[in-house]
């Protein structure tokens, strides 16, 4: 390796540079910060929420079950980057999208029980 | 426990909804609610169709279900796993075995939705057997 401060050649192994003395350890360029290849600690998934994402758009019949899939899916595109923070945050959107299709599927059901309800009293008021 | 007493709370509504499903035909009861989609618009979702479906096969008939959404048929054995799962990992802390599936496949199951989404509205020949019930004349 190459002294950072005077430009000697030293053995790869070498605590100090021979020439001028400087620790060649603590100017080892450290281990660069790239997102590759971070290892998640064992037993930490991030959710992805995809049965829930499909369940929703087929279940509740909705469009807005799709940005959940697509979500779902970057979830796991950025895990395999190792984006772990990137992952969580697609993960926290993944759960929004589901929770309004469920909103939205448990508000239509709503609204279709409150209409029969209407229907039946109007029936019955109308034969009166 | 207040969670343990929430996934009671869901399991029951889960076990209601499977025995209401089983009991009543969404096709002819009116109990449940039509596809706001097909509603507002005339046109079929991916997933119009899916509780009749359900409740074909809960009665054993797979040709009906495979009629009214052949989507919902493929997709049922994978999407239960995956609810079994989840249940597990509520109770035990950890789910069933889940292969990491990759980002790429997880968008092509998205296409896959969408186009037969769009080909079960299309009133051309081979296309239009995927509206729900097309094939059997439901």
């Amino acid at each position: 390796m190459f002294c950072s401060q005077c430009g000697a050649n030293n053995a790869d192994t070498a605590m100090v540079c021979a020439q001028c003395g400087r620790n060649l350890q603590a100017v080892t360029p450290a281990t660069p910060l790239q997102p590759t290849g971070i290892i998640l600690p064992p037993g930490t998934t991030v959710q992805n929420y995809l049965v829930f994402a499909i369940l929703t758009t087929v279940f509740c019949c909705l469009p807005t079950g799709i940005p959940a899939i697509i979500y779902a899916a970057q979830v796991n595109g950025k895990l395999q980057a190792g984006d772990v923070a990137g992952a969580q945050i697609a993960s926290k959107n993944a759960k929004m999208w589901c929770l309004i299709s469920l909103g939205l599927g448990i508000g239509c059901m709503a609204l279709y029980a409150i209409l029969i309800m209407v229907g039946v009293l109007s029936g019955i008021h109308q034969n009166r | 426990m207040d969670k343990n007493r929430q996934l009671a709370a869901t399991f029951a509504a889960f076990v209601g909804g499977v025995a209401m499903l089983r009991a009543f035909d969404p096709a002819t009861s009116g109990i449940f609610p039509p596809c706001p989609v097909h509603y507002l618009t005339g046109w079929y979702c991916p997933g119009c169709g899916s509780l009749r479906a359900i409740h074909q096969l809960l009665h054993g008939d797979l040709r009906a279900a495979w009629a009214l959404n052949p989507l919902t048929v493929i997709l049922l054995p994978f999407l239960t796993y995956g609810l079994a799962s989840f249940v597990f990992f509520e109770i035990r802390g950890q789910g069933l075995p889940q292969p990491s599936m990759r980002a790429g496949w997880i968008r092509a199951l998205c296409g896959a939705i969408i186009l037969f989404g769009i080909m079960r509205n299309l009133p051309v020949h081979p296309f239009e057997l995927l509206a729900p019930g097309a094939m059997l004349g439901l």
